[in-house]
């Protein structure tokens, strides 16, 4: 079990890192490379969290927030996937986690940009209950309208973070047991290949369309070779 | 190579044409017809700006596009055509029988217009020329991007609510 | 109404600060206009009038409809429209505006933000983390150098919106703009490249040799991903495999 300060501390964390998604200030505190990290050092595994949120990071280069289009929902979801992972001083139970860490992340995202789709649906409710006001120029209705969002968007991020870390938390106490049968240097020589392949090919996504982007592409490919080989 | 996607799209170029679609089917070229545009300086230089320089745009009005479309296609690069409503798209269709699937991309909330989905709303005059487009044998669809699941034209009539 | 050359400076930070929150109350009908208005009010203040003024209220009024348009580049609508208002240009001249100028502001941020400067400099947190950099030092890579351009771009927008008005193309004009997209797309493909083997390198730990199987196995997927990119989305693929994993070391 979770104790109960550890989980009011992710709860914020989570709320504001989902506030900052979408209502303010988009500063990326909710890219998972940042949430997540969060996640695990309130668990006392910083470094933890790191893992989980660079691998997260990788599925996340895919996924680009244009305009109405849904997309996950990263802050949250990799606030208590950070927090699933954390297991200090035990690499290899860590290791042996990470997969389920990443899947349970992945999906929680998925979960995370519906409630993003309800919030917007129920700003619409709250706008169309000032409509009159706001087509006359009221300044007040607009502030209210304004702030009722964002107020809604930090509680709505808060409650699926703590929804997510009371959910995965037991889960992984759960199936941690019947993990044992792969080690931890192959789940996470697995989940590494995953997320790097994705991001290889969401980067190639993006570039394909830049002119001579293959000849920078194989520079840094050179220089990242000749740094693994050189240590 | 054709034009992939015909779409209507009230905001016209914005980043799900351009990047969304554009990247994925490397699109070398965009064909907004819209009259009011094709007319307007002001409103061609606008949108312009938001194609990227490596991506042509040609504006045509309803009439200049029919007489165009064919050499469009003969272009090596693939295009999108784009128009800001379901009115121009019923024109051309009904006079150029090469265009077979229509993408209803993204037309927003005015007043008149009701929710089909979140990123579709529709009045009366807008749901017919749809059905008119669609009773030609055209495959309409709604999908905002490419990663999103089309919706028919029957299941969007249906809806209702975003 | 001649309007002032720039904002004065308390009005100019109001409206920069509540920038930030343009999406705050987005809805899919007016998507971000209440934002717009929000982010826009404290300028509206200077028309004749003041806040109890009529030219006030309908400002207000007109620029909470509909808007929709990249969040950071919004604040060169905002800067354009306060600029129209303070100068009394015609309202149905200002509504085209606005309509216009919707689609031009989403694609050139997307192509610059979500498609440019927030990949690459993820992809370079990623390089900061493969070349063994801390927790604190790969956030701190991520979080300052993506902000140092984000609060740039609203300042500037903010700015040049204010100085053109609803001559704003020319601002779409900029290099930044038009020819930056590019230039941040090589510099994401050079970075990317370097990153992604020295990443895969510090997950693992593994020797060389798995480690170049490894590698090749996640190029592999990378080129069936961006086969398939039109039709599957590679974060989903990676949830079906995972699951699959999942389910291989559980049962086994």
């Amino acid at each position: 079990m979770i104790d109960p300060v550890t989980l009011i501390h992710l709860t914020i964390v989570g709320a504001i890192v989902g506030l900052d998604f979408v209502s303010f200030p988009q500063a990326m505190l909710s890219r998972p490379l940042v949430s997540a990290t969060l996640g695990g050092w309130l668990c006392g595994d910083t470094a933890s969290g790191l893992l989980v949120g660079v691998l997260l990071e990788c599925f996340a280069l895919e996924t680009m927030p244009f305009g109405a289009s849904r997309y996950p929902e990263w802050g949250p979801a990799a606030v208590a996937a950070g927090a699933m992972a954390a297991v200090p001083g035990n690499a290899e139970l860590v290791a042996r986690t990470l997969p389920m860490a990443v899947l349970c992340g992945l999906c929680a995202a998925m979960v995370g940009g519906q409630t993003l789709v309800w919030l917007r649906r129920f700003n619409l409710s709250v706008a169309e209950r000032y409509r009159d006001a706001l087509a006359a120029g009221d300044a007040t209705a607009l502030v209210s309208v304004h702030w009722t969002g964002m107020i809604l968007d930090f509680g709505r991020a808060g409650a699926v973070t703590a929804l997510f870390v009371m959910v995965m938390l037991p889960l992984r106490a759960a199936l941690v047991d019947a993990l044992h049968t792969v080690s931890g240097e192959t789940s996470l020589a697995v989940v590494a290949v995953l997320a790097t392949g994705v991001a290889g090919g969401a980067v190639w996504k993006v570039v394909h369309t830049a002119r001579d982007y293959v000849r920078y592409l194989l520079v840094g490919l050179l220089a990242g070779a000749a740094v693994v080989v050189l240590r | 190579m054709a034009i992939e996607v015909y779409r209507i799209d009230d905001r016209l170029v914005h980043g799900q044409v351009v990047v969304g679609w554009g990247q994925p089917l490397a699109l070398g070229f965009l064909v907004l017809v819209d009259d009011q545009v094709a007319a307007s300086d002001w409103e061609r230089d606008l949108y312009r700006m938001g194609v990227p320089p490596e991506m042509a745009v040609y504006f045509e009005s309803v009439e200049s596009a029919l007489s165009h479309l064919a050499e469009y296609r003969q272009l090596p690069d693939p295009g999108l055509l784009l128009t800001g409503g379901t009115a121009t798209m019923r024109s051309l269709v009904e006079r150029d029988p090469a265009i077979t699937r229509v993408n209803v991309g993204g037309l927003h909330h005015r007043a008149g217009r009701s929710p089909r989905l979140r990123y579709v709303f529709l009045d009366a005059g807008e749901e017919s020329d749809l059905r008119a487009i669609g009773a030609r044998g055209v495959d309409v669809t709604a999908q905002d991007v490419p990663g999103a699941d089309p919706v028919p034209l029957d299941e969007l009539l249906a809806r209702s609510g975003g | 109404m001649t309007p002032p050359r720039s904002l004065p400076p308390g009005t100019w930070l109001h409206v920069f600060a509540r920038l930030f929150a343009v999406q705050g109350s987005y809805n899919y009908e007016a998507m971000i206009g209440n934002g717009i208005a929000y982010a826009a009010e404290p300028a509206f203040r200077l028309l004749p009038g003041g806040r109890d003024g009529e030219a006030y209220r309908a400002a207000m009024a007109r620029h909470s409809r509909y808007f929709n348009a990249h969040p950071y580049l919004a604040a060169l609508a905002v800067g354009a429209l306060v600029r129209a208002e303070l100068e009394g240009e015609q309202p149905d001249r200002v509504e085209r505006f606005r309509t216009a100028c919707c689609g031009p502001l989403g694609a050139a941020g997307d192509r610059l933000v979500w498609a440019g400067w927030l990949p690459f400099c993820s992809a370079l947190a990623l390089l900061a983390y493969g070349l063994g950099a801390s927790a604190a030092g790969v956030l701190f890579v991520f979080v300052g150098t993506y902000n140092v351009g984000h609060v740039a771009l609203r300042a500037w927008g903010l700015r040049a919106g204010y100085r053109e008005g609803l001559k704003v193309a020319s601002a779409l004009a900029s290099p930044v703009l038009r020819t930056g997209p590019l230039h941040v797309a090589r510099a994401l493909a050079a970075v990317a490249g370097a990153a992604l083997p020295l990443v895969l390198l510090r997950l693992s730990g593994a020797p060389l040799r798995p480690f170049g199987l490894a590698l090749g196995a996640a190029a592999l997927l990378a080129v069936a991903l961006t086969r398939w990119q039109a039709r599957v989305d590679g974060w989903r693929v990676g949830v079906a495999l995972l699951l699959l994993f999942f389910l291989y070391s559980v049962v086994r």
